[in-house]
């Protein structure tokens, strides 16, 4: 009996001691840990050649501005160009006649009073606009009858871009945004079918990709003297003479993804613009989202490729060669090869935008999560389902993250916590997070709360600051940077932090992708202007 | 008259006393000759402890009671009646209950019936076999992906000394817990041949067979869904997470096991084996489905265009071991004959064990895309948004397993086990988890 416990004893004995003599290993799943031991794909030397197109912090005028305008219009982006924004942001869309518009919602409810205008049904006009075009009552009748075939009311693909000329898109953010509320947002008359024409209305208007350009490129739209802007149209060349049913079959013979379109109208964007009086001398680019794959055209991204051409903003078509990203204290970005940044969400977007751009011009792949996780969410948010996304997202030639954060009053899931922000960094990708509404959002992922306190991440996140003359302090500001550039709703607010920071007007930045190489963004504009000061100058 | 009688007893309970889960005697025992009536109460208890290393996802080290059962048995004439329950986890659960009539035919074969709540016959020789007789600290992992446990059911069992037929019919849940549906119906058989079968050594071949109609499930948008959920542990009692290995298969219907073994033993040494393959088909009301999935602008066209985007496939899994004892010292290894299984370490003995097990619940398509961001497969190898993915590829996991043991049977009553396993696992889900190793020591006592 002895002996039994005697050896009971050695044996447990000698299994406590294997037991213990292990080492003291990570005992629970932490993704600060798993951050830094998973795999993750690193950008190439082709794609990082393209990522350094972009400027970095870029400030990125979210939707122009949801706080101050209207989104997506000419005063939104007319506003953050002149407040120094590097990046005039939009979604595009298509309309039934294939012109590529900013539109964020699947519908047009929200941002415009098209309920109001049209019914749930084709616009009555559209006959009518038929015959301005000049088909015969019935051949127009019967494309009428197609037209409902393939109607979905209130999406941008059921309309013909003269008709959503007529609606209003400001004063809906009279209703919603009352302090920020200016009766110039508003139309002062709807637009209509008269006199065997489309009359637009004359205030703010759904913008098409060119608009957009335009206002990047310091014009604002040619209007009469009613306060419409002046835009004709045509049908195309190669569509004159024959009737709207020859059309349609000729387009749907096209293939697939336009056998839904009427892409036979011509509009003069040529002459719809004008130097803008109160143009001060930005630049800056656009930064373009596809949308819901399954609202437009399967060649959506060719159309954007095709329309960025046609500005002479494909940089594919068109090189504008090495140009700085400011010059003279101005933003000069809309003249550089990073003028132009495709995003999206979508999987379907991002793959064919790299079989139509091949990864040439800089592309940010945004992240979403939700439960249960959409069609096109990251559904596992961890270490390893991020560095997933991070590999599908480079090979579909992507150079950016665009993860959500959190905070007042999106409050959106949390997706650029240190450790994410760590991974995107570790797979050599521009991080821009969206989107920033406030001063504390701004400190927590430029690091400021852990000014001085070492993080588990600083061996790639934190970055020596030199201080500038326009910071708050005269001390080198030494941060765990989580963000290479931002979505912002506060143009004014976010370019405030980052001077005040010496995270621009200064020399000499380090560059967190590539060590020991400085960047210089000390041309930047360093002063920002008064929003509402802004706002009435530019005739709001 | 009372010799006669009690003989007929006595050989009847040599039949049932191993016709449970443990493989011992039971120490207690009350007997009443005159009533012709024996009672029995036993117990088990089973300690373990585990170190777990592995390269991503940690498992959770630790010691932990693993098992804790009480016994009971009460035999009158052909009558036999069992019921044992556990305590381990802390948790009550119910283990066997039944009732068995067996009859010693002139050929001295018997012919056995048995209802209540026991082991599948078709589940595989490792999950028919009681954990404390076994010679590793867990059964090997393929007979928990691909085997099966206990059913309610009624079986039939003729033995020989070269035959043995099991068969019989079961349900899937005993205490019909079922959200909807019914209680499903299996039938299910297990046959050996012996060609060697001696008193020192057995070699035993069989094939088993299972077929289960499942019948339960939830309800899910107005249509019956019923599911089959596959996995193991990493073969260790003290953490049982079956993240690494397993697999949900949404919309099964039937279940078809077919299963191989082999097993010999002499004093000294044994070997056995066994081949696991599990068929799984798939029903769904996809009409219903459909019509309900039409409840936005952004529908789903025609049915057709519904199917193709969520198709169903069956599926088909593959899992396997073999198992190697030698005895240092010891009383030799004894075979069951009426159970068809190899019994446990019998009194002081000492003995080395190895074992390699595979489990493949890797059901893949070719072409198909995975992301673990996702957690899903795409069947046009790339992501996509919107119709569903279309995919049908189950990425449950492929793990291969290699242990060796130690096991010391103090006496009858008290063992002590040592295994070490490695593990290389292939999970798309979890790709950066490839080995783990994990050390493990069991006390168990049993009386």
């Amino acid at each position: 009996m002895f002996k039994n416990l005697v050896r009971v004893g050695l044996l447990s004995a000698v299994v406590l001691a294997t037991f213990t003599s292990c080492e003291d290993e990570q005992q629970f799943t932490n993704e600060k840990l798993d951050a830094k031991r998973v795999e993750v794909q690193v950008l190439n030397d082709e794609l990082a050649k393209v990522r350094d197109y972009v400027p970095l912090y870029a400030v990125i005028a979210h939707r122009g501005s949801t706080f101050w305008a209207p989104e997506e219009t000419e005063a939104s982006w007319r506003w953050a160009r002149e407040m120094g924004a590097d990046y005039l942001e939009s979604d595009v869309q298509c309309t039934k006649d294939g012109i590529v518009l900013a539109n964020h919602d699947e519908n047009l409810k929200r941002t415009t009073n098209i309920e109001n205008v049209f019914s749930e049904n084709v616009p009555a006009s559209r006959v009518d606009f038929y015959m301005s075009l000049g088909f015969s009552r019935a051949d127009a009748e019967a494309q009428y009858g197609r037209d409902m075939a393939a109607f979905r009311p209130f999406y941008t693909l059921s309309y013909y871009y003269a008709e959503l000329l007529m609606l209003d898109a400001g004063s809906w953010f009279n209703e919603s945004s009352l302090e920020q509320a200016r009766p110039t947002f508003k139309a002062t008359e709807n637009g209509r079918f008269e006199d065997g024409k489309i009359v637009y209305s004359n205030g703010l208007y759904i913008s098409a990709i060119q608009d957009q350009i335009a206002y990047a490129q310091g014009k604002r739209l040619v209007r009469d003297a009613n306060g419409r802007r002046i835009l004709t149209y045509k049908v195309k060349d190669e569509y004159q003479g024959m009737t709207l049913e020859q059309i349609y079959n000729a387009i749907k013979a096209k293939g697939e993804y336009n056998a839904k379109y009427m892409d036979f109208i011509e509009y003069d964007f040529a002459n719809a613009y004008e130097a803008d009086p109160e143009d001060t001398g930005n630049r800056p680019g656009i930064y373009v989202e596809f949308k819901e794959s399954w609202l437009n055209p399967g060649n959506m991204e060719q159309r954007v490729y095709d329309a960025l051409a046609e500005c002479g903003w494909n940089i594919i078509t068109n090189d504008p060669g090495d140009q700085p990203f400011y010059k003279n204290g101005k933003v000069n970005v809309g003249n550089t090869r990073g003028r132009v940044i495709l995003q999206t969400f979508s999987f379907d977007a991002l793959r064919r935008a790299n079989d139509v751009f091949k990864g040439r011009i800089p592309m940010c792949y945004l992240l979403w999560i939700s439960e249960p996780a959409y069609a096109t969410d990251i559904a596992y948010d961890t270490p390893t389902g991020y560095a997933a996304f991070i590999k599908w997202a480079q090979d579909n030639g992507a150079h950016i993250i665009g993860p959500a954060i959190s905070g007042a009053p999106n409050n959106y899931p949390e997706m650029n916590a240190p450790w994410q922000a760590y991974m995107i960094r570790r797979a050599g990708m521009i991080n821009h997070p969206y989107s920033f509404d406030s001063w504390a959002q701004m400190c927590k992922y430029m690091g400021y709360y852990n000014y001085g306190w070492e993080t588990e991440f600083d061996d790639l996140l934190r970055l020596e600051i030199p201080a500038t003359p326009y910071c708050t302090s005269s001390y080198p500001n030494s941060v765990p940077v989580y963000m290479d550039g931002f979505f912002t709703n506060r143009t004014e607010m976010s370019l405030r932090y980052m001077i005040e920071n010496g995270f621009r007007g200064n020399p000499a930045l380090p560059n967190p992708f590539h060590a020991g190489q400085k960047y210089d963004n000390s041309q930047a504009n360093v002063t920002v202007p008064d929003a509402v000061a802004t706002l009435e100058r530019l005739g709001y | 008259m009372k010799k006669y009688i009690l003989m007929p007893f006595l050989a009847v309970f040599a039949l049932t006393a191993a016709a449970q889960d443990f493989d011992t005697d039971p120490t207690l025992e009350l007997e009443n000759a005159e009533k012709e009536v024996k009672f029995t109460v036993g117990a088990r208890m089973m300690a373990d402890a585990a170190y777990y290393h592995s390269d991503f996802t940690p498992l959770q080290s630790g010691a932990s009671i693993t098992d804790a059962r009480i016994r009971t048995s009460m035999t009158y004439k052909d009558w036999y009646f069992y019921a044992d329950f556990g305590f381990g986890g802390g948790k009550f659960s119910q283990k066997n209950i039944f009732l068995q009539y067996s009859h010693l035919d002139n050929n001295d074969n018997t012919h056995a019936v048995k209802v209540g709540y026991y082991n599948d016959p078709a589940g595989s020789m490792a999950r028919n076999t009681s954990l404390g007789s076994y010679h590793f600290i867990s059964r090997p992992g393929s007979s928990y992906a691909l085997g099966e446990g206990r059913e309610l059911g009624i079986s039939y069992k003729y033995n020989s000394d070269r035959f043995m037929a099991y068969q019989g019919v079961f349900t899937e849940n005993h205490y019909n817990k079922i959200d909807a549906g019914f209680n499903g119906i299996t039938v299910a058989g297990r046959y050996l041949f012996r060609p060697l079968v001696d008193d020192y050594q057995t070699l035993h071949v069989g094939v088993s067979a299972r077929f289960a109609h499942l019948g339960g499930g939830e309800v899910y948008n107005n249509v019956l869904k019923k599911s089959l959920h596959l996995g193991q542990s990493l073969e260790t009692l003290v953490d049982e997470d079956e993240q690494f290995v397993s697999a949900d298969l949404d919309w099964a219907n039937n279940v078809v096991n077919v299963g191989a073994e082999a097993l010999y033993h002499n004093n000294k040494f044994f070997a056995r084996g066994e081949f696991l393959y599990k068929h799984v088909t798939k029903k769904r009301d996809s009409y219903s489905l459909y019509i309900d999935a039409q409840n936005n602008i952004d529908g789903w066209g025609d049915i057709e265009w519904w199917e193709n985007a969520n198709k169903l496939k069956n599926n088909n899994f593959i899992g396997g071991y073999v198992e190697a004892g030698f005895q240092i010292l010891g009383n030799g290894y004894r075979y069951n004959k009426q159970e068809g299984l190899l019994g446990g370490m019998d009194g002081k003995s000492l003995e080395l064990v190895a074992r390699y097990n595979y489990t493949g619940l890797n059901n893949l398509t070719d072409g198909e895309y995975y992301n673990a961001g996702r957690g899903h497969y795409y069947a046009n190898g790339y992501m996509e948004d919107w119709p569903g993915t279309g995919a049908t590829s189950v990425g449950g996991g492929d793990i291969h397993s290699v242990t060796v043991g130690l096991n010391y049977a103090f006496n009858r009553y008290v063992l002590c086990m040592l295994d070490y396993t490695w593990h290389k696992l292939d999970k798309p889900f979890l790709p950066n988890d490839k080995n783990f190793h994990v050390a493990q020591a069991r006390v168990q006592f049993t009386f």
